[in-house]
This record gives structure tokens, sequence and C-alpha cells, in this order.
């Protein structure tokens, strides 16, 4: 066996800083969510209080309707990214006149900070001055006003949401697919089966790594969603966006609420987790165990 | 079942010509055997048969129906790849159902064909293993069975026993001819092997460098090789060559070697004066009174038979005979060649006389 030592010593600035960014400020979300805390109130210290800010979120229906926005707005956008990824994907597999520019144009949108996500889409989607309530009105007569309608404002930020993350998933998928042997997919033609077949059976089970990879990351990502959201509507009209990034948000910086911030935060990392877990369940763990 | 028939077919990639005008024709349930060095067009000719090459002038027709755009698919034919192809995430009992699933087959007809493929390539044992688990050997015949659980109109393999050990080399042999008299397919194999491509074919197609050298019955590639290379190819080991002349000897014609050694040859054979190249198998080739004195340069005895290198000049003769040899390196043997096979080829064009 080689030195044990070196190998530590190698890993110790590594773990130093996983220790003191990640490690060490959860731990103390973690106590702070166990106490009432609000720098601003009558009372400034940190009072323990048990668990009492996680049973009040039980029972917190701001909390609650903002979940279920919240699982609503990742299924419907990583569902859509993953779909659109994957056909952008095979289209950049095929060769098409300009295809590196337009390889390289759509990535744009993954160098752009959210915050900036965020603007441009207020910017266009402002009534009256924004191009896609003009596009939308002259085409389709539809009066787009996501300071007003719920579900326009929802169906704007999971667009949002598609049109920034989309090329993160085109790129990985196009990894996989170009590294993806060749004979398989011949001897499958051979085998008499079609194209249909060929997807079903030989494609998606031999890029499914990458693609749970990818969901994954997508999954973390926009469970998370702060920042884009929080520029184009503010997490309104009403509640109708106000996702948990935005709810933690308005909880914790307003009202300078951090006891309950916190605790919101945990279960949220937990739910994450949760989620994560049950694709696990559903998509690899059965494959391991029959390899 | 189905004829097969290989019409001019040539196959550029840009601008590389590859396969010059490909002619062969395939009779329904005919075993044939395409042989030739490495590189010389064999794969690229199974897989625009198969449908996975375009071609690029020519034609292959199936079953009398020209297949140049029919998709792989609808082509029913079965193919073993030289790199097997296995589906990497599929068992083996999973690969080898992969067609029959495509053809929407039932479950129990499926089971019951792959079980008994996986008995005839000895891999029951194996059936719920994933390909990553296998040695070559066992992938080659996991793709194999691929193939024989489908009833084709043809198939085709690609040097499929290339990576199994000797003896279970001789088996899988058995096995396809076995296969091939059993089901009556016509068969289109790819081999480097001499001794499968003589004792498999009905029918060996000699390729090199992307055009048919001579296409025949293995004996009769054997017996009457039309040019130096397919002499040269078939049989092993190889057909001796020497460079030399045509002479007269009174009224008999004899071979006169560059290096001064004279052989026999038939009489009428060839016209006096004519430059060619002299051909005798080593196993034409016998020790005995009446021979040609050669000296001795290496002896390999092999058990049964004794293969013996003579020098003789700038030229090797190579003997294979049955008896055992006492001599040893430095010696004169008398080589006594067997005329009545002796193969002439002309110098220029190579081609035999
Ligand atoms: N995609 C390609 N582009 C250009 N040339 C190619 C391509 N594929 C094959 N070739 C050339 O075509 C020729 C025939 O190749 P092929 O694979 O058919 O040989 P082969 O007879 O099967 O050889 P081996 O016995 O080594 O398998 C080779 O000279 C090869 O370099
Ligand atoms: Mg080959």
């Amino acid at each position: 066996m080689r030195s044990n030592k070196l190998g530590w010593m190698l890993l110790a600035p590594t773990l130093v800083i996983l220790g003191l960014f990640g490690v060490v400020p959860f731990i103390y979300v973690l106590w702070v969510s166990f106490h009432q805390w609000n720098p601003f109130a009558a009372n400034p210290e940190m009072i323990a209080n048990g668990a009492d800010n996680f049973r009040q979120l039980v029972f917190d229906t701001g909390f609650l309707s903002s979940l279920s926005v919240t699982l609503a707005f990742v299924f419907f956008a990583v569902t859509s990214e993953l779909i659109l990824g994957y056909a952008l994907a095979q289209a950049f597999m095929k060769d098409f006149p300009g295809k590196a520019f337009f390889r390289t144009i759509h990535t744009l949108p993954l160098i752009m900070a959210p915050i900036i996500v965020g603007s441009i889409w207020k910017l266009m989607t402002t009534p009256s001055i924004g191009i896609i309530p003009d596009l939308l009105d002259s085409w389709f007569g539809y009066d787009l006003n996501i300071g007003q309608s719920a579900v326009a404002a929802f169906v704007t930020t999971v667009v949002m949401d598609i049109w920034h993350w989309t090329p993160l998933v085109t790129l990985s998928l196009i990894a996989a697919l170009v590294a993806l042997p060749a004979d398989p997919f011949e001897q499958a033609q051979i085998d008499g089966a079609s194209k249909r077949q060929i997807f079903w059976h030989i494609t998606l089970p031999m890029i499914r790594p990458a693609i749970v990879a990818t969901v994954f990351i997508r999954l973390m990502d926009a469970l998370r969603v702060v920042d884009e959201v929080l520029m184009l509507t503010g997490g309104g009209p009403g509640s109708a966006t106000r996702y948990i990034g935005v709810h933690i948000f308005r909880e914790v910086f307003p009202r300078t609420n951090y006891g309950y911030g916190s605790a919101v935060s945990v279960v949220v990392l937990y739910i994450t987790i949760l989620v994560c877990w049950l694709l696990y369940v559903g998509l690899i763990a059965p494959r391991n165990n029959k390899a | 079942m189905a004829n097969v028939t290989i019409d001019n077919v040539v196959k550029r990639y840009g601008a590389a010509e590859i396969m010059h005008g490909v002619n062969v024709d395939i009779d329904d349930g005919e075993f044939v055997v395409l042989v030739g060095p490495s590189g010389c067009g064999k794969s690229t000719l199974l897989r625009m048969i198969a449908g996975l090459e375009e071609i690029s002038s020519g034609q292959i027709r199936i079953g009398g129906r020209v297949v140049n755009d029919v998709p792989p698919k609808e082509r029913d034919i079965a193919m073993v790849f030289q790199s097997y192809a296995l589906y990497p995430h599929k068992t083996v009992a999973e690969n080898m159902g992969f067609p029959l699933k495509m053809a929407k087959r039932p479950q129990a007809e499926i089971d019951s064909k792959v079980g008994k493929a996986a008995q005839i390539l000895d891999l029951s044992h194996l059936l719920k293993r994933y390909p990553k688990q296998l040695s070559g050997g066992q992938r080659q015949r996991v793709a194999m069975g691929r193939a024989i659980v489908r009833d084709p109109q043809v198939f085709l393999f690609d040097e499929p026993l290339s990576n199994l050990d000797a003896k279970l080399r001789v088996t899988m042999r058995v096995e396809i001819k076995e296969l091939h008299q059993r089901l009556k397919t016509t068969i289109i194999y790819v081999t480097h092997d001499q001794i499968e491509a003589m004792t498999m074919a009905d029918k060996i197609v000699v390729m090199r460098d992307g055009r048919v050298e001579q296409i025949g019955a293995p004996l009769d590639l054997y017996d009457r090789p039309q040019n130096v290379f397919v002499a040269g190819f078939i049989g092993s080991p190889a057909m001796n060559f020497i460079h030399g002349r045509i002479q007269s000897q009174g009224a008999a014609l004899q071979f006169v070697a560059e290096s001064g050694l004279v052989l026999p040859v038939p009489p009428g054979s060839a016209e006096e004066g004519r430059a060619v190249i002299y051909g005798i198998r080593p196993e034409d080739i016998e020790i005995g009174p009446g021979g040609i004195p050669v000296r001795v340069a290496v002896i390999e005895p092999m058990g049964a038979e004794t293969q013996v290198f003579a020098k003789v000049g700038n030229d090797m003769i190579d003997a294979i005979v049955r008896q055992r040899i006492a001599a040893r390196p430095g010696d004169e043997l008398p080589f006594r060649i067997d005329v009545s096979k002796v193969h002439l080829f002309d110098r220029a064009t190579e081609k035999r006389i």
C-alpha cells in the first residue's frame, strides 16, 4: 500500500476549503434554524426555540404554496429543457450550413448572469414597451401582462428558465451522443429496429448516465432559482411565482427573520435531496442491481 | 433465402476509389467466402450488401430486388460484425433476442430460440451477463448467436471466428457449416483464415485492393490459380515462386532459374525463351531418388510432416514431406517435383500460362 499520509496531505487544501465554505455554513444555518433570531426586533438575541420554526413551517400556507409552485416550475422547466435539449443535440449531430455559428450563439444564454437574464426578460415582457407582448398581440391577439395574470407570469418564468438553461442540456447531451460508438446503431438497423425502436432501446439507455447527471444538475439549480425570477416578477403577481428561493429571500431580508428563513432553507435542502434520491431510485438503482 | 448479385460495384470515399467494379454472383443457398489481405475491401463490400455503406456506382441485388436504396432493416439480412457490436447495456440474452424483440415476436418464442442458440454456442451459463463481463471469444459467440436466432435471407459474417482459440474455432467452424446445411441460407463469410475458406466455402472470392482476383470452388483455386497473387494466397504454406526462363533441351522443355537451377516443366506448357514465374506447392515436392539435389537450409519437424527449406541461389524452396528427415542443414537432398503440379505464370502479367 502507498503512504496514506501523502494522500491526506494532497487532499488537505480541498478538504479545508470544502469545510470552510460548505460544511461550516451549513452547520451554522442548521444551528440558526433552531433559534428565533431577528436582529432588528425588540430582542435582537438568538433565542433557542427548539423545533418551533419547523412546526410553524408545516402550517405556513405561504411556504406550502411556494413549495407547490416551485415543484410545478421545476417539473415544467426541466422536462421541457430535457426534450428541447435532446432535440437540439440531435440537430447539432447532423451537418448543416452555419452549424458552428448556430452552436456558438445557442450557448450564449449560458454565460449570462441570472440577474441580467432577469432584466432582459423584464424589458422584453413589460407591456407596451416589450417585444414579446407586442408580437403576441399582433400575431395572436393575446395580451400578455405578467404583472396581472398569474398563469402568464408562471409560464413566462418557465420559458425564461428554458431559454437560459436548455443550452446546458444540449451541450452535455451532444457530448454524450458524440461519444457513442457507431456499431450498436448499425447493428440495430440490421436487427430490424425502426428509428423509434433505436431511440428507445439503444440511444436512450446508452446516454442514460448523461441524462441523469444533467437532470440532477438542472433539478438542483431550478429548485433554488432566485435572482432571475426576483428580477422578472418579484414573485408576483400575488404569490404566483414566489418560488422557494424568492420566498426565503422575502422572509429573510425585508423581514430580517433569520431563524425562520434558515429553517426554510434546511427544509428545501431536505426536499432537494429527497427528489434526487427518488430520481436515483427510479432511474439508476434498478440498472445497477441488474448489472 | 435469396441469391445475391454484386454487379460492377464501385466504392468511393471522396476522391479515393477503394473498390473498382466488383462482380460476384452468389446463388441461393450458397456459402461464399471472401478472402484477401487486410484493407482489400472485404468489410466494405459486406457493409454495402448490408446497406450500411452507400454504393457509389453499380448494383447490388438480393433475391432479384435492387437494394441500392433499401435501408438495412428492410433487407432481411443478419450480420456479425468484425467488432461484435454488442449492445453494452443489454444482457447476453437480451442481445441475442433483440432482433426477435424488434420483430415483436412473443416472449416465449424469443426465450426458446435464444436458449437453443445459447446451447449451440455454449453460452447458456452466461445469459444474464453483460458484454463487458465477457471475454473476446464469448462476445464473438454472442454476436453469432444474435445472427442465428433469426431466419434471414442472407447471413453476413465478418471474421466471426478470429478471436477464438484453435479448438473453439474448429468447433464453431463445424457448427456454422452444420447450420448452413440445415438452414440452406445464403452465407457470405469474410475471413483471413485459409483453412476456414477452404473447408467451409462452396465458392471462394479472392480480393485484392478493391478488385476480384478470382472466383471459384476451393479446389479450383488451389489447382488452377489464375495468377501469382491467388496462387500465393491460397494454400498454406504458400506456393514456391522461382523466376526464370523456359529453354529447350533437345525436344523437351525445361525451366532454368536465374540462379541456374534447372527444373522440369510439363511438355508443351510454354514457348521457348519465355520469361516465366515457376510455381510449385511445397506439398507437391517429394524427397527421393532421381530428384534435383539442393542444399538444405532449415528443417522443421512438425510431427506428422517435415518442412524442409532449401536455398538455391537467391531462391528459397520449401517442401513438405511425410517422411522424417535425418539430414542436417548444409547436406544435399534430392527434391523430386511432381511435374503435373507445376504452375507457370507469365513474368510480365503474372497471369497463368
Ligand atoms: N471511411 C473511410 N474513408 C476512407 N477510406 C476508408 C474508409 N473506410 C475504409 N476505408 C478504406 O477502404 C479499404 C477497405 O477497408 P475494409 O475495412 O473493407 O478492409 P478489409 O478488407 O475488411 O480489411 P481487414 O481484413 O483488415 O478487416 C481500406 O484501404 C480502408 O483504408
Ligand atoms: Mg474487415
